[in-house]
């Protein structure tokens, strides 16, 4: 341990910032990858199914299908990659880029573990550090990025149902944004700051002292419009196979289309890590009020892994939703609860609570 | 005509849309735990090469050329399945086999080459009703597949011994002498 502790002094900073991206970043990667087979397996069950089980390492290894990641990304990866004649080429191989980084980007500033001293210095475990300045409001604003993905891709196709399907979404995710930050402001008012270590400090270790429990209808608005912002399904109307065959993806191939699915995946990934460092203490472990680094770390992961298995879960449970309904809930329902969220909380707070 | 849809009234808990979802996710979830703790045997989907379906009775499979227990061709090559075949698959050829050496002698007549085309079979059935002696049956087996169209060309031996594994019988690759006629020529 000693060794370790050692070692972590005499590393540049410079090193143990790379270190924290490759693991940040290959982290939400392979867990989006991974994901992508939970979602079949887990979808597969929930229907009373079996789901991808097949797929074996060397045709011998099969572990319970996990293999079927390396093989559809083999396949993807070796597929004929194909560009539309009148598509805007320059656009049309930036797009899958615009809506892979931003579904990452967003995981930079939210701490997965406890910081830790070590050798007079302290150690934060995030890849940006707290009081950085942009907090809470950096993971928001490259959420509106990720409209350019969708709308870039449906652009450049230049074909009418992804134009149709790129414009829905980046309608839906634009009003949908407006209630989310609503319910993240009231947040930072209560909070008394934006930062993200803030919020988790300021929720404490007792799951009743969470963000859930206290804003309990912020909560729900905010969850909601995670699932317009990640454009799964009850909300995912950049794709629509009966209306507008595949939205905005319906002319990307091979690696691209894969490039696109794994956005989403990651997309769900940050949005999970969101819910759960806003609305569920980050990496506070319940009931145990300094937790050693790793079970922070733990507790994090498990709680991210947790929402995202519920992105999956109400995928298969809820039916879609039609465009008008989407908009009026966006509009109407919403953007006055969190409205109302908000101004209650700003009532409570000039109370003196 | 007109439909008069019923609106349905939602209760002020319903109407909050939380409360259904997270009944409905309440199902889903049950589902879930109730097919993960399943064992594969007991699963509604059948693991195909492992596990096959047991396929009911009147299931109309690969053919079989029934034998008698001496293990003689029970088919006296009359024709009529080949006539019946609505598809033109079986093609018979026959050949007339007497032992007159043998103390009781007989004369009979048996297929020399009973060919199925299973390429063109329908898998209707006529063959079958048509036998005057229950030589000809269609059986449970459903994995009729080949590389090549040389081989779903199903000879007198192929269809002697389809099911030959499944009833624990011997292989038989030529026809055997019948012990006992099966009538009697009177003299």
């Amino acid at each position: 341990m000693d060794k370790l502790a050692s070692l972590l002094h005499t590393t540049p900073a410079i090193v143990w910032m790379a270190l924290k991206i490759v693991i940040v970043f290959g982290g939400v990667m392979s867990l989006a990858a991974i994901f992508t087979w939970v979602e079949r397996r887990g979808s597969a069950m929930i229907q009373d199914r079996i789901g991808p089980n097949r797929a074996a390492l060397f045709g011998k290894i099969r572990i319970i299908g996990l293999a079927q990641i390396l093989a559809d990304g083999i396949k993807m990866f070796f597929k004929e990659d194909l560009i539309p004649t009148d598509a805007n080429r320059r656009l049309f191989w930036l797009a899958p880029f615009l809506a892979f980084v931003p579904a990452l980007l967003g995981f930079a500033v939210i701490p997965f573990g406890k910081s830790f001293m070590s050798g007079g210095h302290t150690y934060h475990l995030s890849v940006l550090d707290p009081g950085n300045g942009m907090g809470m409001l950096y993971p928001l604003a490259i959420g509106g990025m990720a409209v350019y993905g969708v709308l870039v891709a449906a652009w450049s196709s230049n074909n009418k149902w992804s134009i149709l399907g790129g414009m829905r979404a980046s309608a839906a995710m634009v009003s949908y944004e407006i209630g989310m930050s609503l319910a993240v402001v009231a947040i930072f008012m209560t909070a008394g700051g934006y930062d993200p270590s803030e919020i988790i400090t300021a929720q404490g270790h007792l799951p009743w002292t969470w963000n859930v429990v206290r804003q309990p209808l912020g909560f729900i608005v905010f969850f909601t419009c995670m699932f317009a912002e990640t454009n799964r399904l009850p909300f995912d109307f950049a794709e629509g196979e009966s209306e507008i065959v595949a939205g905005f993806n319906t002319e990307f191939g091979s690696m691209k289309f894969s490039l696109m699915a794994l956005a989403e995946y990651s997309h769900m990934m940050t949005a999970s890590a969101l819910i759960a460092t806003l609305y569920f203490g980050g990496w506070q472990v319940p009931f145990v009020k300094d937790p050693s680094v790793m079970l922070s770390v733990a507790c994090f992961v498990l709680k991210l892994v947790f929402f995202a298995w519920v992105f999956v879960w109400i995928r298969w449970t809820v039916p879609r939703f039609r465009y008008d309904q989407l908009m009026r809930l966006g509009w109407k329902r919403m953007l006055p609860l969190s409205m109302v969220n908000l101004v209650f909380h700003a009532w409570r707070m000039s109370q003196g609570h | 005509m007109g439909v008069v849809v019923k609106k349905v009234e939602l209760s002020w808990l319903d109407s909050t849309y939380v409360w259904p979802v997270l009944k409905g996710m309440a199902i889903t979830f049950e589902h879930f735990i109730k097919q993960l703790f399943t064992p594969t045997s007991k699963r509604y989907t059948i693991q195909y090469p492992e596990m096959k379906k047991e396929m009911p009775e009147g299931y109309r499979g690969l053919h079989e050329l029934k034998r008698f227990e001496d293990g003689a061709i029970k088919c006296v090559a009359c024709f009529m399945c080949q006539e019946a075949c609505p598809a033109r698959c079986i093609s018979i050829e026959a050949e007339e086999f007497s032992d007159l050496n043998i103390t009781q002698g007989f004369e009979e007549k048996r297929p020399a080459q009973f060919k199925i085309d299973m390429l063109r079979c329908i898998y209707c059935g006529m063959c079958e009703e048509a036998c005057p002696k229950d030589a000809i049956w269609l059986r449970k087996d459903y994995e009729v597949a080949a590389y090549d169209r040389l081989s779903m060309q199903y000879g007198k031996w192929d269809l002697m011994n389809t099911y030959s594994k499944v009833d624990g019988k011997d292989r038989i690759t030529q026809d055997t002498t019948p012990t006992v006629p099966r009538r009697t020529i009177v003299m």
